[in-house]
């Protein structure tokens, strides 16, 4: 049987993941040290861990309500005006979903009709244009550079707007090139934003990791709460990846039609996974302070190695990558990851993975111990003695 | 913070809770004192419980240590017994957690 002719020509449109192939090249060889996970080295919080067993233990086991558990909302709420100023009504402005993946997901698909144009700067993280298109809707790409520092210009969003453009996902701080954007740099691209009518998706999972000052959401511009989608989670800020737990801050009537989808696809995010969350809005300021502290100082080590061995590197302000030229090398991003992991195994990820503007670049990430990157560093040290 | 386990020259650190007799007018002090003078010695506390005095000492050796008890610990004036704990191993100190190796449980390549 042709199985092929029954899949979707959505799905069909789908390029097959950079990520993924790599993946199979790094699965089959031994030995290697990896830098080329996208997620927090640590344990998820020891207090958050128990809530989650007493949770267990009490019997909690049910669906909570579609939005999510009520406590969790108000935490939720409570967590967004301590630490960026917003307010969002917990009863009517805020949905738990599973991770922030499902909340780009939900999002798109709230609002785009088929043939809408969807922005995304690149490089960035890699479901957003898939997203898009099983949504029926088109990704437009604007291209960032180091010269701007990653960040998205007014004159680019303008370039890339036609009637068609519908939404525009902002990806900061950015997976993979670490880059960020100040309050100044989101208050020039609001013009343009309102004066075209656009709904902003702000992806802010890494909002908690940003080192030299503290995050500015864009739904605190004058003018942006009512078009913002505000994309947020548990999984970097609390290392709480496995539990899948994210959420959206919007208004009223975007949350409606998102929890529409939601709770005929989804139901709810896990319950085990809500009540650990609340103790961690809680209780564990200390480990989030602690744990972004301990990527700084990785963030530092790893940028000031990877100058010494003689390969730049853009100064990432957020997140936890870095992303690395090397152009002067005459490979490309893939040609460089292979070798690398073939002759001196370790494992990065090519910068064409997340858009073909990452082409000559590799993302590193420093969710790793000091030690391990210190290895990696002498490792990728002999394999630039021989290449440059 | 330094983990001297990781260093060629590292030192044994032991423990030793002693029991005392304290003197009229002087309490715990005086022997405290005395015990204090010992460059072995690192630390020494009065504690409340089962004795009275705590003290760190460090060498290279157990062997040293054990001797340094027994020849010059124990047969102070007025120390009536002597119970010594060698530090195994280190999980936290100074609020410092002493890393693991743990296994990495995550995929080797995610986005």
């Amino acid at each position: 049987m042709n199985t092929n002719k029954y899949i979707s020509d959505a799905v069909k449109k789908i390029p097959p993941s950079g990520i993924r192939k790599f993946f199979d090249l790094v699965t089959n060889s031994k030995d290697i040290i990896s830098l080329g996970v996208g997620e927090p080295d640590f344990v998820t919080p020891w207090e958050i861990r128990k809530e989650g067993i007493e949770t267990l233990r009490r019997g909690n086991t049910t669906y909570t309500s579609n939005l999510g558990l009520l406590e969790l909302r108000i935490a939720i709420s409570y967590f967004l005006k301590t630490h960026y100023d917003l307010n969002y009504d917990p009863e009517k402005e805020i949905m738990v979903t599973i991770g922030a993946s499902e909340a780009i997901d939900l999002a798109l698909r709230a609002l785009l009709n088929d043939g809408d144009e969807v922005l995304i700067p690149e490089p960035s993280y890699v479901s957003y244009a898939p997203c898009v298109i099983l949504t029926r809707g088109v990704p437009v790409f604007i291209p960032t550079d180091e010269k701007n520092n990653f960040i998205l210009t007014p004159d680019d969003l303008r370039s890339k707007i036609t009637s068609k453009t519908k939404a525009l996902i902002l990806p900061y701080p950015n997976n993979p090139t670490g880059a960020i954007m100040r309050k100044e740099d989101l208050e020039e691209i609001v013009d343009v934003i309102i004066e075209k009518d656009l709904i902003v998706i702000s992806d802010e999972i890494y909002s908690e990791l940003t080192y030299e000052g503290k995050h500015v959401s864009i739904t605190s511009l004058p003018g942006m709460k009512e078009r913002t989608i505000l994309i947020n989670g548990f999984s970097k800020a609390f290392a709480m990846t496995g539990w899948r737990l994210g959420y959206i801050a919007a208004e009223h009537e975007f949350i409606g039609a998102m929890n529409k989808i939601h709770q005929y696809t989804t139901i709810c995010a896990p319950i085990t996974a809500q009540y650990a969350a609340i103790k961690g809005i809680y209780e564990c300021e200390e480990d989030i302070i602690k744990m972004r502290e301990t990527y700084d100082q990785r963030r530092r080590f790893i940028v000031n190695g990877f100058r010494e061995i003689g390969l730049d590197c853009f100064e990432p302000k957020g997140a936890f990558y870095i992303f690395s030229p090397i152009k002067k090398t005459g490979m490309t991003s893939q040609e460089f990851c292979k070798k690398l992991l073939k002759e001196e195994k370790v494992a990065v990820v090519p910068g064409n993975a997340f858009g073909p503007s990452g082409e000559g670049y590799v993302r590193v990430s420093y969710a790793y111990s000091i030690d391990k990157i210190a290895k990696a560093l002498e490792r990728i040290k002999h394999f630039a003695e021989k290449i440059l | 913070m330094i983990d001297w386990e990781k260093l060629n020259h590292e030192l044994i650190t032991a423990l030793i809770d002693v029991k005392v007799m304290p003197q009229q007018d002087l309490g715990f002090n005086a022997i405290a004192h005395k015990i204090c003078q010992f460059k072995e010695v690192k630390s020494v506390s009065l504690v409340s419980g089962t004795y009275d005095l705590s003290v760190e000492v460090k060498g290279k050796t157990m062997k040293e240590i054990a001797l340094f008890v027994a020849e010059k610990l124990a047969p102070i004036e007025g120390a009536l017994s002597t119970t010594t704990h060698f530090i195994l191993k280190r999980h936290k100190k100074d609020g410092v957690l002493y890393e693991e190796n743990q296994d990495d449980k995550r995929l080797v390549i995610a986005p």
